[in-house]
């Protein structure tokens, strides 16, 4: 295996670039309102700190969220345009599972473990909106891969808590956030495992802010009332 | 210091540089008409030089668009201004001209017997390739015909230029050799709009993501091109819509640094206006130029293509797309509204229904000249619809006749953008109006603007409908002209601004 580039722009925007697991260069851009500004600088500086030219690059490992629309879009966009410029296979991955995987390992499961079933590790980040990205873990399978037992969905937090409340549930929760490191290394977790993805279908979670006029005619109406 | 300088030669330098032509080439001076066509013919570049405001030499290159070779066609110094160093800055001067012009190749012819011309060629790296015997006549002087080779600064004559376009709901990728068309693929998200009513930006970003890839490799394989083969990659980064066009640009930047490409952002709106190089080689400038679509109601002046854009004026409200596409809502007609509204129109009165025409009276004179309001006239639209249809229901007046109301209302928008439009072009003097976006599709619009130009002796340029609309191409194509002038490529750090004005061509 070559060299992996991985990005995630569900939160910031975040870029490494990873040899086995291994990071080779790491370039958090912590503002979330600054994608499209970043991106480009970004996958350079990670290559120059890497030392690599982008056909040294074999794989592409993009974050598909869920996450809020517009920076989520920047990072896949991105994404699939190197894979495309550099001939570099092109994988999506669950953002909240790579942070899954990091606090698991961080609390010492081992591949294989699982967590107490009525204390899953329940993963969030920001959807805006007073509203949180949710996913449950039970543990990490032998490759290492976090185990999703419920999610990734949208909700707002005390109907998440209510929701798991009622069925006995005491989550264990993570004040992590993503980085396209733990990208990169879930990926190679993924790869061991022979379960990755092509798909890089951005997971958005919501439907469009638009509402399908009952009546086309409404706005005509609308001007004499 | 010298107290010369060189500048390139107007139509105004014509009597001077003959007095010149007449001095240093008695025997076989051109004519007048020859050299002033030489002056303003589209495919050479003359530069003068100029002491005290006096013209004391002179120099012409040729180089046709569609070949990599130059000529130089002449040079001359008087007399008295020998020695000076002229010679030196003319040649240096229609070289640099060579280069940005993209030439390969340059040949000049020099009298055998002039040593000091052969030597300054020489010194500027030509090289002797050929003598034709007897040239100069009636001295029957052998002529040198010398040959400067360039270095190659892009594949193929004229660089190839991919072009990304995602500013409103069409997803465009198009690619250009130079000034020529190669691809020009359009994925559009439109009937997943239609629904709505207008345009959901939300939607329309999602689209491009889907989009872009296999946009993308339908141009590259239409273009029969590699990657590889691309000198460079522009992309529109404004005006639009934000989330839309964030996409693009992120897509283009990530291909320009994974292909080494250089990138260009360049502005969507002047992209409207430089397409018309596909059709015609160049924009002839000063044009004004009426762009009107769904997200956009423009009149643009450009005096020049890359360095001097204004914008005349633009709508303080709707788009005129929008208005068709709100009336054709109130009328019951369907998503996107202008074809509908057309064929509603069809068989029509147009005068049927005096409809008002938007910041045309004289008080909006000062400050809205040139801007456009359609907001007023959609709503005149639908409450005309709805005292129409009431009275009906209770049997005072006659079922509503929509074609009637359609070709009115079709009649108001074209008469308010043609009347502004042409306006432009008489104020300002500007014998020329080109008209972009996706509107032109209007027949009416189109109709009313070849008569109203016709009448008051203006050029009128449409181009084909498929570069009228937002389209891929138009931004290859002014990447195209961006590079082949010899501007630098945009850092990677631009964004995406919805408001990009249009006198910012290119972000840097």
């Amino acid at each position: 295996m070559g060299h992996l580039l991985a990005i995630d722009t569900s939160s910031g925007t975040s870029v490494a670039v990873l040899k086995d697991g291994v990071a080779f260069a790491e370039i958090e851009i912590a503002d979330t309102r600054s994608h499209t500004e970043s991106i480009g600088d970004a996958i350079k500086d990670a290559l120059d700190q890497a030392g690599l030219k982008p056909q040294r690059i074999t794989a592409v490992a993009v974050g598909r969220g869920p996450a809020p629309f517009t920076g989520l879009r920047v990072g896949i966009a991105a994404a699939v345009m190197f894979a495309e410029g550099t001939g570099a296979k092109l994988f999506g991955l669950v953002s909240l599972d790579a942070i899954a995987r990091q606090e698991l390992l961080s609390r010492d499961l081992a591949p294989g473990d699982s967590l107490p079933a009525n204390r899953p590790l329940l993963v969030t980040s920001d959807a805006r909106r007073s509203e949180l990205y949710w996913a449950l873990y039970s543990g990490l399978d032998r490759h290492g891969v976090p185990v999703c037992i419920e999610g990734p969905a949208v909700n707002r937090p005390a109907d998440i808590a209510e929701q798991l409340g009622a069925r006995g549930i005491e989550a264990a929760t993570t004040s992590l956030t993503i980085s396209a490191l733990a990208i990169g290394q879930l990926f190679e977790a993924q790869a061991a495992g022979g379960n990755l993805s092509h798909d890089v279908t951005a997971l958005y979670l919501r439907n469009p802010d638009a509402v399908e006029p009952k009546n086309l005619r409404d706005f005509g109406k609308k001007v004499s009332g | 210091m010298s107290d010369w300088t060189i500048r390139p030669a107007t139509e105004q330098d014509l009597e001077a540089i003959m007095a010149i032509e007449h001095e240093c080439f008695p025997e076989d001076a051109w004519s007048q008409d020859n050299m002033h066509y030489e002056l303003i013919a589209h495919h050479t570049e003359y530069f003068v030089a100029v002491r005290d405001q006096a013209v004391i030499g002179y120099a012409g290159l040729s180089k046709v668009a569609s070949s990599d070779q130059g000529d130089v066609q002449t040079i001359a110094v008087l007399p008295s201004a020998r020695g000076l160093g002229l010679g030196r800055a003319l040649m240096d001067a229609l070289l640099t001209a060579a280069k940005r012009l993209h030439a390969r190749e340059i040949f000049l012819e020099v009298r055998a017997d002039n040593p000091v011309a052969q030597s300054l060629y020489l010194a500027l790296g030509f090289e002797h390739i050929d003598t034709r015997k007897n040239y100069y006549q009636p001295a029957g002087v052998d002529a040198w015909i010398m040959r400067l080779t360039l270095p190659k600064r892009s594949i193929g004559r004229e660089p190839v230029v991919l072009g990304i376009e995602s500013t409103c709901d069409e997803t465009g990728v198009g690619i250009v050799r130079g000034t020529t068309l190669l691809a020009n693929i359009i994925s559009s998200s439109m009937d997943e709009h239609a629904r709505f009513g207008g345009v959901v930006p939300e939607i329309a970003a999602r689209a491009h993501l889907e989009a872009l890839k296999p946009t993308l490799d339908r141009a590259l394989a239409e273009a029969n091109l590699s990657l590889e083969e691309i000198d460079a990659i522009a992309v529109a980064n404004g005006p639009g819509l934000g989330g839309a066009v964030m996409v693009g640009v992120a897509a283009a930047k990530a291909l320009s640094v994974a292909t080494g490409k250089p990138i260009y952002a360049v502005n969507h709106l002047v992209g409207h206006v430089g397409v018309d190089i596909l059709e015609r080689g160049q924009v002839e400038t000063p044009t004004v130029a009426l762009l009107v679509s769904g997200g956009h109601t423009s009149l643009l002046l450009v005096r020049d293509l890359l360095d001097d854009v204004e914008l005349l004026g633009e709508t303080i409200d709707d788009a005129a797309g929008e208005a068709f596409d709100k009336v054709a809502r109130v009328l019951g007609l369907k998503y996107p509204g202008g074809p509908e509204i057309d064929r509603a129109a069809a068989g029509g009165d147009p005068n049927a229904i005096r409809f008002p025409r938007g910041l045309t009276q004289a008080k909006d004179m000062d400050k809205h000249r040139y801007d456009f309001s359609f907001s007023g006239l959609k709503t005149a639209v639908a409450r005309w619809v709805e005292v129409a249809e009431t009275k009906a229901a209770v049997g005072e007046g006659a079922e509503l006749n929509v074609a009637d109301v359609a070709a009115s209302f079709r009649e108001a928008v074209a008469d308010v953008l043609v009347s502004k439009a042409v306006k432009a072009c008489l104020d300002h003097s500007v014998p020329r109006l080109l008209l972009g976006g996706g509107v032109v599709a209007n027949a009416r619009l189109r109709e009313l603007a070849t008569e109203r130009c016709a009448a008051a002796g203006i050029e009128l340029r449409i181009p084909a409908l498929s570069l009228c609309t937002d389209n891929g191409a138009m931004i290859a194509t002014l990447g195209a002209q961006l590079v082949m002038a010899g501007r630098k490529p945009s850092s990677l750090a631009f964004g995406a601004d919805s408001t990009l004005p249009v006198t910012t061509v290119q972000t840097p």
